[in-house]
Formats: structure tokens, C-alpha cells, sequence
């Protein structure tokens, strides 16, 4: 569904990442770790379109998506999850959630809204408040139900546990489980490797903008660097 | 008293609906790119001469030659923020101010080789006299006051109930995620110098309609504009209304019973008294 071939971004004339390659297949959900500064969340800012890539390749559903301005590729049927929430924070919870049915505006999103309420209850207590008055697990619930309101084929997240209190942690982890049973193909970009191991069907392990491992999510957990490294055993 | 009190009110929402029209396009555009459009006055003004041209050469009528001049001023809006100010949207914001100080003498010469040196004013049927229990109302004071206030609840509604007013408000609050979210963050820029500039220009046909249209007008228009943006709170509609009535009061109240000379004075007192004891703008943080 999604192909990266040796991509390479880079901010001025320093390049981050060199030469990435990895694909998702629909229906999966396939994580990136690594240390922060590895080039992750600059990989899915250029894969959303926020940042022009140096040279490589992104398709997406077999068209290339490389170079699309950022409002194309949500249209495309990709959304993001940005780091640290980035809510649109004079606004209420159900603007926010309204917006992020935005490519789908000529349709009716009543029952969208409606749906995300049920997935989140708290939202639905909290929809006529300003977003920006809300706590960070709050807001980070805004921001997962607010990408899911495109209905998108993709669903990226980036770190969506960061900055959370560690019990509201958890419940993220159900709702990014609960969010993969419904069929949703993600991407996701998480600092608590635990977590995202236990989520994802597969990862790769990113170090100094290079791939320097991949497989299947049980097989990373047992390797031995992978522990050493990031699971802290 | 009580009637001259009154009286001073009604004069006062007259001009400071038009303040605010002004406002409402310079506090939208800073809102959503953080420019100062110093030219906005101009354009205004430029509106203005347009619709005496409309009217008194071409003879259309009063109310197509105001919305063909609106129409105009959109066009010109999108053709400033193309031009001028796109190619600058990732520089350092000294670009943008210096455009803005350039393009505000450009606009302000055409408008001297295009419509000349003298001042005029748009003519209108509108001589009537009302009086409502001893307060004056001048039929087209009455209009002018209607017209601003259809225009500006027609802005507020249209940012605050439509997909491409959410648009607008997601841009002004977060650019790069409005842009995740599926919204082409030029087109709403565009949109918004569209909009902003036909409000502009439609102050300035009110403004040519109740005073005249003159060459140095659009200084001390802008002026007040900011005037109002910092009373209100930068980037803030609700402010923008509120700050617009506010000043235009204060300024009525300051010419009756003070000194006409001094009204201008009274006005940047209080906005520099608003500045000390409350910079974030009278509406700020109490509204979104």
C-alpha cells in the first residue's frame, strides 16, 4: 500500500536521512523505532508532504505521492496523527473533529462525530470545550479520533504516547489495538519500543537516518540488541 | 443631555462600523500570514474612487457600481497577496513589512494617476433627516450603518459557520496541521485577501459616501485600523467589531464634548491606555 524506496530529506544542505526503504501492506500495522534524532518523524513529515524529500521514492496505492503538497496527499486518503497533538486550539472538540473530516466536507460526517464519541466517551462530555483547554491524554484523543474522521486508508501516528501521563499511556495502546481491529492500515512512530512492539505486526529499526534492522514485531522483541538497546532488559 | 449623549453614541457606531470593516480585513490577514497590510487603507480607498467612477462617468447606479467595485477589490486582494506577498510566505517577516510599506505608496500613486488630486465624493439620493425623540439621523448615516452591519455579521458568520471559515480559523491556529487535515493553505489565503479587501473597499465607498475620498485619507484609515486591531486583540473578529465601535465612540465623544481638534488625540490615549493595562486587547482570551 505504501512503498518507500531510498528516500533521502535533509533540512538546508544536511541530510537527515540517508536512503530509507520499507513498505506497509494494507491492512497492517508497521512500526518505526529508534533513538530520538534517527530521522523518524522527519520520514512521515515528507511522506505527508510537510517536507520536500532529497531524492528517493513514496508511492502510495501504486501512484507517487513525492513532492504532493501536504492538503493533495490527505486527499489521497493518508492521515496523520502529528506529534504533540498540534490541536487547533480556539476551537471546540467537535470543530476539531469536524475538521478533520475536511476532504470529505460534501458528505454527511453526523454519524462520523457520532462514532468517535462512542470510541471516546470523554469527547463527548468535552466536545463543546476549546481544544486547548484540554490535558495532554484528552487532547491526545482529539488527535487520534480527528485523524480517523477522514476515514483514511493510512493512518499515520507520531508518538502518540509522548508527553502523556503513564496510566493514560495505556489506554492509548487500547485504542491504537482497538483502531487496528477495525481494519485500519497504520503507520506509527513511537519512543516506548514496548509499546510499539506489542502493537505492530512489523517494525524497523531506525539509527542515524539508516534502516539497521527489520522483521517481524515478536522476532525484534527477542533479538538481543533490540533488548539491550531500547527494552531496557 | 441625555439626548446629546445619545446623539454622540449614534455618531459614533456610524464611523466605527466603518473602522471596523477596516479592522475586520487587516486582523483576518494578520490572523492567518502575521502581515502587517499597511496597503489596506489604499485599497480602500482605491474602492472608493472606483465606485465615484462607476457612478459618475460610467452612470451605473448606486448599489451595482458598490458591489462591482467589492468584486474589483476582491480581485486586486488576490492579485496583492499572488504577487506581492506569496513569494515572501517563507522569509523573514522584515520582507513582508517592507512589501507592505512598498505596496502602500504604489496603490496610493495609481490612485493619484488614475483618479487625479481631487477629492470627491460619491454621490448619493439619500437626504433625508431622520429624528428619533430629539436624536438627529441622517438618512444616509442610517444606511451607512445598516450596510457596515450587514457586511460584518455577514464576515462573522461566514468564518464562523462554514467549511471555509473553519478553514480560515485552522490556518490561523496551526498552518501545518490545517494542511494534514486536507486544507490547501494558499487557496484560503487567497480567499482570505479576497474577502479582506472587499470589506476593505467597502469601507471606502461608505467612507466616500459619508466624507469624500481623498488622496491622504488611506494613512490616517489604516492608522486607525491598527488602532482598533490593538484595542480588540490582534487577530481577533469579536475585537475587531468591539474595538472598531469603541474607538468611533470615544472619537464622537472626544469632537462634542471636548474639542474636534483633540478627538484624534482622545483616541490614541486610549489606545495607548489599553496597551499599559491590558496588551493582549480588550476581547482576548475571553473569546476565540
Amino acid at each position: 500500500m505504501l512503498e518507500v524506496s531510498n528516500l533521502r530529506i535533509g533540512y538546508g544542505l544536511a541530510e537527515v536521512v540517508h536512503g530509507v526503504s520499507f513498505d506497509v501492506q494494507a491492512g497492517e500495522c508497521v512500526s518505526l523505532i529508534g533513538p530520538n534524532g534517527a530521522g523518524k518523524s522527519t520520514i512521515l513529515k515528507a511522506i505527508c508532504g510537510l517536507l520536500p524529500a532529497m531524492g528517493g521514492e513514496i508511492r502510495f496505492e501504486g501512484q507517487s505521492i513525492l513532492g504532493l503538497p501536504g492538503h493533495r496527499v490527505a486527499h489521497r486518503g493518508i492521515s496523520m496523527c502529528p506529534e504533540g497533538r498540534q490541536m487547533f486550539p480556539e476551537m471546540t472538540v467537535l470543530e476539531n473533529l469536524q475538521l478533520g473530516a475536511y476532504s470529505r466536507r460534501r458528505e454527511a460526517i453526523k454519524d462520523d462525530i457520532d462514532e468517535m464519541m462512542t470510541l471516546f466517551p470523554r469527547l463527548r462530555e468535552r466536545s463543546g470545550q476549546l481544544a486547548g483547554t484540554l490535558s495532554g491524554g484528552e487532547q491526545e484523543m482529539v488527535a487520534i479520533a480527528r485523524a480517523l474522521m477522514a476515514r483514511p486508508r493510512l493512518c499515520i501516528f507520531d508518538e502518540p504516547s509522548l508527553g502523556i501521563a503513564p496510566r493514560v499511556v495505556d489506554e492509548i495502546e487500547q485504542t491504537l489495538l482497538a483502531i487496528k481491529a477495525r481494519g485500519v492500515t497504520i503507520l506509527l512512530v513511537e519512543q516506548s519500543v514496548s509499546m510499539a512492539l506489542r502493537v505492530a505486526d512489523r517494525a524497523y529499526v531506525l539509527e542515524a537516518g539508516l534502516i539497521v534492522l527489520e522483521g517481524p514485531s515478536a522476532d525484534l522483541a527477542s533479538n538481543e540488541g533490540v533488548q539491550n538497546a531500547y527494552l531496557g532488559y | 443631555m441625555i439626548i446629546d449623549f445619545i446623539q454622540q453614541i449614534f455618531n459614533g457606531l456610524v464611523v466605527g462600523s466603518i473602522y471596523t470593516l477596516i479592522a475586520l480585513g487587516l486582523t483576518t490577514i494578520f490572523g492567518i500570514l502575521g502581515i502587517a497590510h499597511f496597503a489596506h487603507g489604499s485599497v480602500a480607498m482605491f474602492g472608493g474612487y472606483l465606485a465615484f467612477f462607476l457612478i459618475s462617468t460610467l452612470g451605473i447606479g448606486l448599489l451595482p457600481s458598490f458591489i462591482l467595485a467589492m468584486a474589483c477589490g476582491a480581485l486586486l486582494g488576490v492579485v496583492l497577496e499572488r504577487v506581492a506577498y506569496y513569494p515572501v510566505r517563507n522569509a523573514p517577516p522584515i520582507n513582508s513589512f517592507i512589501i507592505a510599506l512598498g505596496l502602500t505608496l504604489i496603490i496610493e500613486k495609481t490612485n493619484l494617476l488614475a483618479f487625479g488630486v481631487d477629492q470627491v465624493i460619491i454621490p448619493t439620493p439619500f437626504n433625508r433627516v431622520f429624528s428619533v425623540g430629539g436624536v438627529t439621523m441622517p438618512e444616509l448615516r442610517v444606511y451607512v450603518l445598516l450596510t457596515a452591519a450587514v457586511l460584518v455579521v455577514g464576515m462573522t458568520l461566514l468564518i464562523q459557520r462554514t467549511w471555509i471559515g473553519m478553514a480560515v480559523r485552522a490556518v490561523a491556529q496551526n498552518r501545518s496541521t490545517a494542511a494534514l487535515m486536507g486544507i490547501n493553505v494558499n487557496s484560503v489565503s487567497m480567499f482570505v485577501f479576497a474577502l479582506s479587501s472587499a470589506l476593505g473597499v467597502a469601507a471606502g465607498v461608505l467612507i466616500g459616501a459619508l466624507f469624500a475620498v481623498a488622496p491622504g485619507v488611506s494613512e490616517g484609515l489604516v492608522v486607525k485600523g491598527f488602532a482598533v486591531l490593538i484595542l480588540g486583540g490582534l487577530g481577533s473578529i469579536p475585537g475587531a467589531i468591539v474595538g472598531g465601535m469603541v474607538l468611533g465612540v470615544t472619537e464622537a465623544f472626544a469632537a462634542a464634548f471636548i474639542s474636534s481638534g483633540y478627538k484624534d488625540v482622545i483616541s490614541f490615549l486610549l489606545m495607548i491606555a489599553v496597551l499599559l493595562v491590558r496588551p493582549e486587547g480588550l476581547m482576548r482570551g475571553k473569546t476565540r
